[in-house]
């Protein structure tokens, strides 16, 4: 008896530390991000879009775009609104692993209600094999369940003052350097393929699912970058979305009707598109949506005057910038 | 996988303690030895036939040794003296053959492993010097983790069966266990086979006591690799991988960074061994003793890497200096030199093999090479002063316990320190001298306070936490010195302020460890050995 009330005993205390431990962890996450919401700058470029997608009114985006880098430079959610009145967020991070893929949506979800989610098809090529990918997984899965872990870098500011200030429109980089790529057509036909890593296989699965019980449609998408893509890629991602039923839409065989000019619409060389490239993009995405999906016009909407006057700052920045570009 | 990832920590680890927990007592060795198993394979592939093949072999030999020693003892059953001695005598030659074959077949395979291409490039070198036509080929040879380790304990327990110290296993089950429990496959401590065999093949379940004191020791082994090593790996990098740019007391800063960031980071992962092995109730001997209040070079290494001193001591030192050439050297240095060349004799004949495998076991580098015969010139010099040294304290009246004669000591010891690890660090011998030379042009004492050090990958709130954590690790050393908290550590205070200080360790950890957005995952540097 006497042995059955030490066992309890020990177990009622490490139950304790536990839960003690716990409530830290829950109060120093929440501590830090509220800190993050309120002041983004806070937060480093790459996981702003955490935060800002949080801080959007409730259930007022109805196209959430995820991805790398590529999903950030082609797609302007301003321009969707100001010729499409399609509202809409790019959640996207610079080499995104389709981990971060899958928590990013589960974010956006926690406050939004989108009816398309488009996934900027590059993020499906990044995935390391066996244990660096189950690694990814659990650290992912512990940055998005336990946000102290993602945050914890925030301190720096409050010691140093270090903040990380930058522009964003609805996760749009406004980027407006021109280095034209000229090696030519990159879209050659092959009946070759590029396997698509196991790790993306599970997630894209997880996501899939995510969507459908979410109601939101899947949308995969390529956008130009010779870099980036090629005609095995491209074999891959159809294979892929003709098995899943997805739509695909690679803008990498359709860059004449896009109108990209290698010249003019390519930012480093063929790896990223520059503000006129996403300008053309982004006209031709939504069109396209429009066709395609029932996207309301949400331009005479209450919440449209935030929008309104983000997007008068940036006409008046884009149109001062296409200028400079074109001088040159 | 490293001790220090959250697969280790998180998945790996965890199931293989509900693994052997759920095993039952008398099988729980075989849960050992499957998850040691499963854990080099994990990092290594198929190479874990290599770490077979070597428990096999040692296990093996082992037997054959206590073979022969038992058919020994039957042969010398009421015989004469003489031929007692006789028969002793040539059953102690087979022996010696039987141990020189088991070393040789595991040393083998790793000097072909790890030191072929480096053999090959400097031949190569001598061939092309005296414009040979032919050049050896180098070879992709691939090395299992952690062989530097597991091959030296397999050698040690030969060793021993051959003196008697133990006797031979005979379950291969146990040499399988000693080789391959998974928390020292990839950096040591290199064991002995008495201090930990017993503890691993006992079997005891896994306690709330072991539990939690083996996670508070592997929570400061993260604060010290994460906090501290991990930040200290980008500084280090960046001067060392650009030393031509840098001179003067930026590369003392350096040769002080990488000395401080390799401590952290080499305990600390030890901390997460051995608090991994606490866990299974398996104590692994420690490593480190606070080796930053060393007094000189030979105390250094009496608290720095300690299991692979004592290996050297045991298997090499020792042997070495009971060996007939320097008792005959002995004698005859004492005979016709005196007795302070006899001992400075033998100390140079002794001392030299143990700093040249020092050197050579880092790995295939002329560097580490280097860095070996650096202590070995300096242990020598330091026998060889001794006389002068004592006259003079006893001249000068040094109390030498005084802390005015103490500190100096421990100052010129980490100068010592400092330069070894210089050349340790350095991207070859060559960058290492050009490194050393440099200190003494352009000093530019200014570049400690312009700014110039914020230029290297690490902001100031870096440079906050990692002189804050130097600090903390520093009390801890000091505690642990003088033994402030007696036997039972951490244990004696009371639980309030244990438990908060368990919750700052991991809070600390968590918001000031360096990984995530904008931090580099490091690897374990001995892992690389």
């Amino acid at each position: 008896m006497q042995d059955f009330k030490k066992v309890g005993k020990k177990i009622g205390k490490n139950l304790l530390f536990c839960v003690i431990l716990i409530i830290l962890f829950a109060e120093v996450s929440k501590i830090l991000e509220n800190a993050s919401m309120k002041n983004d700058n806070l937060v480093q470029s790459r996981n702003k879009s955490i935060f800002r997608i949080l801080r959007e009114p409730e259930h007022t985006i109805d196209v959430i775009a995820l991805g790398d880098s590529l999903s950030y430079s082609s797609i302007s959610p301003m321009e969707l609104w100001d010729r499409y009145g399609i509202t809409s967020y790019v959640c996207a991070q610079s080499g995104q692993k389709i981990q971060e893929t899958y928590h990013m949506l589960e974010t956006a979800l926690e406050t939004q209600s989108p009816k398309l989610v488009i996934l900027e098809t590059n993020a499906m090529f990044r995935g390391n094999p066996g244990l660096a990918s189950m690694k990814e997984s659990i650290e992912e899965w512990g940055n998005h369940y336990i946000p102290i872990f993602r945050n914890h870098d925030i301190w720096k500011s409050f010691i140093i003052d270090k903040q990380y200030p930058e522009e964003n429109y609805k996760g749009f980089a406004f980027r407006c350097a021109v280095q034209p790529y000229e090696k030519g057509e990159y879209m050659q036909k092959t009946e070759q393929k590029e396997k698509l890593p196991d790790v993306v296989i599970t997630y894209m699965e997880k996501i899939e699912k995510l969507c459908r019980d979410n109601g939101a449609e899947l949308l995969l998408l390529g956008t130009p970058s010779p870099v980036n893509y090629s005609y095995q890629r491209h074999n891959s991602i159809q294979e892929y979305a003709d098995e899943k039923s997805l739509a695909y839409l690679d803008l990498n065989l359709k860059l004449e009707e896009v109108g990209i000019d290698w010249k003019t619409d390519a930012l480093d060389e063929g790896d990223h598109l520059n503000l006129s490239g996403a300008q053309k993009v982004t006209r031709y995405l939504g069109k396209y949506l429009k066709e395609q999906y029932e996207l309301a016009d949400h331009r005479e909407e209450d919440f449209n005057i935030a929008w309104k006057k983000e997007m008068e700052e940036y006409r008046q920045k884009a149109e001062k910038h296409l200028k400079e570009m074109f001088k040159k | 996988m490293g001790y220090h990832t959250s697969l280790y920590l998180f998945v790996f680890l965890p199931i293989a303690l509900l693994a052997y927990q759920f095993t039952p007592k008398k099988m729980r060795w075989l849960t050992l030895v499957l998850s040691g198993y499963v854990f080099f394979w994990m990092i290594s592939g198929k190479l874990v036939i290599y770490l077979i093949g070597t428990t096999i072999w040692t296990h093996y030999i082992g037997i054959w040794l206590a073979n022969l020693k038992m058919q020994c003892k039957i042969h010398t059953i009421g015989k004469e003296k003489q031929e007692i001695e006789i028969t002793q005598k040539q059953y102690r030659k087979k022996e010696r053959l039987v141990l020189a074959s088991g070393i040789l077949l595991i040393l083998s395979v790793l000097a072909y492993l790890k030191y072929y291409n480096f053999f090959v490039r400097n031949v190569n070198v001598l061939l092309d010097t005296a414009d040979s036509p032919i050049l050896l080929q180098a070879k992709t040879l691939l090395l299992p983790i952690g062989i530097s380790f597991y091959t030296l304990q397999a050698i040690g327990y030969m060793a021993d069966v051959y003196w008697e110290k133990i006797s031979a296993q005979q379950h291969l089950g146990k040499i399988a266990l000693f080789l391959g429990f998974f928390p020292q496959i990839m950096e040591g401590p290199i064991s002995m086979y008495s201090q930990v065999t017993e503890s691993l093949w006992e079997g005891q379940g896994i306690t709330g006591e072991n539990l939690s004191q083996g996670t508070v020791r592997v929570l400061w082994g993260l604060f010290k690799k994460m906090i501290i090593a991990d930040r200290l790996y980008v500084f280090v990098s960046a001067i060392f991988n650009y030393y031509e740019n840098y001179s003067g007391v930026i590369i003392i800063a350096a040769a002080v960074g990488y000395t401080v960031q390799l401590y952290m980071e080499f305990s600390g992962c030890m901390d997460i061994i051995i608090g991994s092995g606490k866990m299974f109730g398996v104590t692994l001997p420690e490593n480190f003793r606070q080796p930053f209040v060393s007094r000189n070079a030979a105390e250094f290494w009496r608290r720095w890497h300690i299991t692979l001193g004592t290996w050297f001591k045991t298997y090499i030192f020792y042997p070495v200096s009971v060996s007939k050439i320097v008792k005959k050297w002995n004698r005859f240095g004492r005979k016709k030199l005196g007795k302070y060349v006899a001992k400075v004799g033998v100390s140079a004949i002794a001392l030299f093999p143990v700093w040249l495998c020092n050197g050579l076991w880092h790995g295939p580098r002329w560097s580490y090479i280097f860095y070996g015969m650096y202590y070995f010139v300096i242990l020598l010099g330091g026998i060889m002063l001794e006389p002068v040294k004592d006259k003079w304290i006893k001249i000068c009246h040094i109390n030498e316990e005084a802390l005015y004669y103490k500190i100096p000591q421990i100052l010129k010891t980490w100068v010592i320190i400092f330069i070894g690890e210089l050349f340790f660090r350095a991207n070859g011998l060559r960058a290492g001298w050009q490194m050393f030379k440099s200190i003494f042009q352009s000093f530019e004492f200014q570049k400690l306070w312009d700014g110039t050090f914020l230029t290297f990958g690490l902001d100031k709130a870096d440079l906050i936490v990692i002189f804050a954590g130097c600090i903390v690790v520093a009390i801890v050393g000091m505690i642990k010195e003088r033994n402030l908290l007696g036997e039972l550590g951490i244990k004696r205070l009371w639980l309030p302020i244990r438990w908060a200080i368990y919750y700052g360790l991991i809070l600390t950890i968590v918001i000031f460890g360096a990984y995530g957005n904008g931090y580099q995952q490091v690897d374990m540097i001995y892992a690389g050995f």
